[in-house]
């Protein structure tokens, strides 16, 4: 990084000089992001390459397919019930992640702002959890809706709010400690000022802390939206009907079966699958980064 | 609770009950503020996490395995039951089942047409001559004086009755259904005596003597019935993993190389996710910056079994375009180091958009004030990035990175679905190269001798116990951390 | 005040949701209506769907499809067996036998003795483990050579003859690979099978009655040293036709693109080689000069009766006395390719389409793949010694640490 220390100025500045001062100030910028773009997108120019390919083979080999047609996605969407699983993973994801961003932002406040018995436990706990295997604990996840779904159906298997329930159990996760994280950064004089001014502990955390760390929302519903689209695990269990799976589920039946996995169809799916992930990433990123913060922290 | 209480599921009315009191509690008196943020989350993290967990836990100290899931009665039950065989050149009948009185109460009885045409009546007592039977093309009686023909629908409602019920034909053997058009002869040949808890083999004669520390019949020369049921063995899962010969001589490798494998992708994520951000964070307009942004985080929005698979291939010795593009012909997943290397690659490629997005967040909720008085104090680029920004940075990070690397620990796919844990030793097929705790255990459970439900419970509670064990004494020394200390 | 009514509301919110939940689960409880219940893979949902529907109306009674992917399905299906969720019908590969019987999960089938005679010898014993059969058969498969006609217009004889032509189109620059057969870096003992067998060894011997007895493991007996030996000679420290290299990703794809002229592969690579426009044949795996025949494994799909199913009368019925149709038999068939199990079938469809009586000869010396729960313990050390064998380590040790690894398994 060049620094931008005052320089007389030119009146008329050479070519190679305009050069040398856009890479100094933000070309490197765009040659770094060149090389991260190659690493970060050249696997994926396979899938692309895939779904185009009628042959539904996912070779690493070459990256131009020996013929192009749009096959594998007509396919996709005549032959399955592609825009059903879309819509219920759409659904599933949106209010898994709106529940997980509040229910988690609300606890990452207590576990930020008050001092309470329990409070270190908690956070180690939360920690802990995560760190048990998975594909353990389905079996027991498995017993209990058995017995859960025997007295109401409509939150047992091939539910979607069943579903919903069981991911809603990892609200209070890593995303928690994130969120506090970003709690503890926006100073405490500022709610404390606030509570002397006589504002309730829900108006703190409502009008002031919430606006404070927008980031931190937009960047957990994100991250909590992804790895719902792609959850399989739990999903595959979950959801049996051909019309209530999600897409996740689906395409992974495509490729379960090593003998004659359908590369084609599934790489097609997951472009698709990919689009309202870039949707939510575009809509929140104005929050990710938004001026908000600057502007509080002044005032 | 309507539902509970009216299935008598005492417990469950406790539990619902009690989630409800608490939920008034707290909600409704001026005090535990604290629980008023928490319960929701917390609810929800008990029913569907906690409690699963502890219920697996609780299998460590059982055989819970492929051929040990259920309970005694239930392999007894299925013993006989699948010990049925028809009777060598005895007559197969042509079936229609009805009763005498209404379709759903009646007592049943079995209309059969033997292959010559005669129809029977056959009910508990046995099998008499049936007259005046009406027949129809395929050979099924449709009408028959003084009994009701149940319909398929409603037979299939009786299923549990039908497909006990047999027609006494002679000692042992009797006339059974197979679907409801269908009947033969045949007779049990395995038979549980609740006297000697024991099954006899009436065709070999051979006895099998229930072993309730193993869960199986057992017969005098060791051979036993494949069904079997689950018991309690004690420590005996602990003991077995600690004296597994493999885990001996392998056990501090595949440890070392495990801490090393979460510690290298958490670096490796960090910095290339925080590079990433830094690169694009300026406050100047940047030409491009969200189409940037969006195709960064692409790795990310692609399902993760799909690209470790496609990874695989790309490192493929003869045919990926890994040695393709560098002009090697490196075995990767061949050699132990080049395995790790390839492995660590991939799983940075996956991790570092999560990284991008925690860290683009990061930096903007620090002041820009605070960097610009610094550089206005004379601090330079990296000056005020070291002593302003990272401080602040890693408040916000330093739990994420704890948090990466135990998700990377147990991180089952990146090396299951690549490397499999290999490249593996020529004298050791159970432990690879690439062999994290999990895929390995996973492989000592599940990969050979079926679903060992108990045996892996077990061994996540040592996985579990050495991860806490790591991540608090890690934990305890990051200064960042204090913020949960105070 | 305010922090009443925000706790108000919370707790109003909470309560409202445990409403709808009582009240639901009752109305729930009301609509009882049977409903018969089969899982199947994705392949066959579709499939299957029409006739179970036929079966339903006819009956009386609702039937639904489900499908569940084909990795998770066994163990799927074991798991809801023992919680009671669990379908009543199951579609799937006969050597999941041995472990739905231990589990207690499958009922057998009495299928009267004319019916019996209509299927298959070889698909029938698959299907029939312990003496009893346990489920009805509809498709068999196994491995055969397809050859691109282009490259190697005749069958060859013999293994030696095969690797002979391979090698010569690969050094002439025609191919890349002279055989395309995958390894992967953990092996494949379902594809190695008939080399193995042919080179003289064996997995498990059987016992008086047919099954396979896991007390005899050929897996580190002189004779699979033997096997392994002349693996290692066509592996990659010896002619290089045998390479970890080949995967089950990649190997389809070379031979599309004619890239190599022989794929060792079953009937389920077919349709997308004739896609790919490889003019091609199919022959029998070939053995070794000298050697054994070459003896692929067999594998049946099969339909189950569940015993834990709540519609027993209906699912066996429907198993035992409208699957064995030649009609569903054909559509079968029709909608994914294999080999039918129902002989009268089988011959039908081999008139119009001579690849299936093709596949069907190179499947005479077949044996049936062990359905005993052992062969999980030998199956994945089994591998790993071919693959480190075809890698060049010595095969003695290879084999003798894999059978090693079965009796520290099996106890």
């Amino acid at each position: 990084m060049a620094p931008s220390s005052p320089r007389p100025a030119w009146s008329r500045p050479s070519a190679a000089r305009r050069a040398a001062a856009w890479v100094g100030r933000d070309g490197w910028r765009h040659l770094v992001m060149l090389v991260v773009l190659v690493f970060a997108l050249f696997p994926i120019l396979f899938v692309v390459s895939a779904a185009l390919n009628p042959l539904g083979t996912l070779s690493s080999s070459s990256l131009v397919p020996r013929s192009v047609g749009a096959d594998n996605l007509v396919e996709l969407l005549t032959r399955t019930r592609f825009g059903a699983w879309y819509a219920n993973s759409l659904l599933i994801a949106l209010a898994n992640s709106a529940a997980t961003v509040f229910l988690s932002a609300m606890a990452a406040y207590v576990f930020s702002r008050f001092r309470f018995a329990g409070r270190r436990l908690g956070l180690y706990g939360l920690l802990m959890v995560q760190m048990f295997p998975q594909f353990l604990a389905i079996v027991a996840i498995y017993l209990m809706f058995s017995v859960v779904g025997e007295h109401w159906p409509q939150v047992g298997f091939n539910t979607r709010t069943g579903l919903l329930l069981v991911y809603l159990g990892g609200a209070l996760s890593v995303n928690t400690w994130l969120m506090k994280g970003f709690f503890d950064t926006v100073p405490r004089e500022l709610d404390e000022s606030a509570q002397v001014d006589g504002a309730s502990h829900a108006q703190v955390f409502f009008r002031i802390l919430l606006p404070l760390v927008t980031p931190v929302l937009a960047v957990v519903g994100l991250l909590v939206f992804i790895s719902t689209v792609n959850e399989f695990l739990i999903a595959s269990v979950f959801l049996r009907d051909p019309g209530a799976k999600t897409v996740a589920v689906g395409l992974y039946g495509m490729v379960a079966d090593q003998r004659d996995a359908n590369f084609g169809m599934f790489s097609a799916g997951t472009l698709l699958l990919a689009i309202p992930v870039l949707a939510v990433f575009w809509y929140l990123q104005r929050y990710i980064v938004s001026g908000l913060t600057t502007g509080a922290v002044k005032g | 609770m309507f539902p509970l209480y009216a299935a008598g599921q005492w417990l469950g009315v406790g539990v619902v009950a009690a989630a409800t009191a608490l939920i008034f509690y707290v909600y409704l008196s001026r005090r535990a503020i604290p629980a008023k943020y928490l319960l929701p989350g917390t609810l929800l993290l008990v029913a569907f996490q906690i409690v699963p967990v502890v219920y697996t836990l609780s299998t460590s100290v059982t055989n819970y395995s492929d051929g040990h899931r259920g309970a005694k009665e239930q392999a007894v039950d299925q013993i006989e039951a699948s010990s049925v065989v028809r009777t060598e050149d005895a007559a197969e009948y042509t079936l229609t089942v009805a009763a005498r009185g209404p379709a759903a109460t009646g007592e049943l009885v079995f209309l059969l047409t033997a292959p010559d045409g005669t129809a029977y009546a056959g009910d508990a007592e046995g099998l008499t001559r049936l007259e005046g039977a009406e027949v129809g093309p395929t050979g099924r009686i449709t009408e028959a004086p003084g009994y009701t023909v149940i319909p398929a629908g409603e037979a299939n409602a009786r299923s549990a009755e039908i497909t006990k019920f047999a027609v006494p034909t002679g000692t042992g053997t009797g006339i059974r259904s197979s679907g409801f058009s269908s009947a033969y002869e045949g007779r049990s040949t395995r038979v549980y005596d609740a006297a000697c808890d024991c099954v006899t083999d009436t065709e070999t004669g051979r006895v099998y003597t229930a072993d309730d520390e193993r869960g199986a019949f057992v017969a005098g020369n060791g051979d036993r019935l494949a069904q079997g049921w689950q018991v309690n063995v004690g420590v005996a899962n602990f003991t077995r993993f600690l004296t597994d010969p493999v885990t001996g001589t392998s056990f501090f490798g595949i440890l070392a190389w495990n801490i090393a494998f979460a510690a290298v992708s958490t670096a490796g994520v960090f910095a290339v996710g925080l590079g990433v951000a830094l690169t694009l964070h300026t406050p100047r307009r940047l030409a491009g910056r969200t189409a940037y942004r969006l195709l960064v985080v692409l790795p990310y929005a692609m399902p993760a079994f799909a690209m470790f698979l496609l990874w695989r291939s790309m490192f493929n010795t003869d045919f990926g375009l890994v040695n393709r593009l560098l002009g090697t012909d490196v075995d990767w997943f061949g050699e132990p180091w080049a395995a790790r290397a390839a492995v660590l690659a991939i799983n940075v490629w996956i991790g570092f958009p999560y990284m991008f997005l925690v860290a683009t967040g990061a930096l903007q909720s620090i002041p820009r004030e605070l960097v610009q008085a610094a550089r206005i104090d004379g601090a330079g680029a990296w000056q005020a990035f070291r002593s302003i920004t990272l401080p602040l940075l890693m408040v916000a990070m330093a739990p994420i990175l704890v948090a990466t690397f135990a998700y990377n620990f147990n991180n089952f796919n990146a090396v299951w679905l690549t490397t499999a844990g290999g490249p593996f030793p020529p004298d050791n097929p159970m432990a690879g190269a690439t062999d994290l705790l999990i895929t390995y255990t996973y492989r000592l459970a599940f990969g050979v001798g079926g679903a060992q439900y108990g045996y892996a419970a077990a061994l996540s509670v040592f996985i579990f116990l050495i991860v806490t064990l790591i991540s608090l004494v890690s934990l305890r020394r990051s200064a960042a951390l204090e913020e949960v200390h105070r | 005040m305010r922090i009443r009514r925000v706790g108000a509301l919370a707790g109003t919110a909470a309560l409202a949701l445990a409403a709808t939940a009582c009240g639901g689960g009752a109305e729930g409880s009301g609509q009882d209506e049977a409903t018969m219940v089969i899982w199947a893979d994705p392949e066959r949902t579709e499939v299957l769907q029409p006739f179970a529907e036929e079966f339903g109306s006819a009956n009386g009674i609702r039937v639904e499809v489900r499908e569940v992917a084909v990795d998770t399905i066994q163990a799927d299906f074991v798991t809801a067996h023992e919680s009671g969720t669990g379908p009543d019908v199951l579609v799937g590969a006969h050597d999941w036998i041995g472990n739905l019987v231990q589990n207690g999960a499958i009922d057998p089938v009495e299928l009267p003795e004319d019916r019996l005679a209509a299927f298959d010898e070889a698909a029938v014993e698959a299907a029939t483990y312990d003496g009893r059969l346990y489920g009805v058969p509809y498709a068999m498969e196994n491995l055969a050579l397809i050859r691109n006609t282009d490259l190697a217009p005749e069958a060859p004889e013999s293994i030696e003859d095969m690797v002979a032509t391979g090698t010569r189109l690969r050094e002439d620059g025609e191919v890349e690979e002279a055989l395309g057969l995958q390894v992967g870096q953990v092996g494949d003992p379902y594809h190695m099978q008939p080399f193995y067998t042919s080179a003289g060894g064996y997995l498990f011997g059987t016992d008086g009655e047919g099954g396979y007895d896991p007390a005899d493991l050929g897996v580190g007996s002189p004779e699979s040293v033997e096997a392994f030996e002349r693996l290692a000679d066509l592996g990659e420290e010896g002619q290089g036709v045998l390479k970890r290299s080949i995967d089950s990703e990649n190997v389809a794809g070379l031979f599309e693109r004619g890239e190599t002229p022989y794929f060792i592969t079953g009937p389920w690579s077919l349709g997308a080689v004739q896609e790919a426009g490889v003019p091609y044949d199919i022959s029998p795996v070939p053995g070794f000069e000298d050697g054994e025949e070459a003896s692929p494994f067999i594998t049946v799909q099969a339909f189950f009766v569940a015993s834990g199913s709540s519609n027993k009368v209906l699912a066996e019925e429907f198993v035992a006395n409208y699957v064995a149709d030649p009609e569903l038999a054909t559509a079968l068939y029709e909608a994914d390719p294999r080999p039918p199990a129902l002989t009268e079938v089988l011959e039908e469809v081999s008139q119009d389409d001579p690849d299936v009586g093709k596949f069907i000869d190179a499947g005479e010396n077949g044996q049936p793949m062990p359905a005993i729960p052992e062969m999980n313990a030998i199956w994945d050390p089994f591998g790993k010694a071919q693959a480190a064998v075809i890698g060049g380590e010595d095969p003695e040790q290879a084999v003798q640490t894999a059978a090693e690894a079965f009796r520290d398994e099996s106890g």
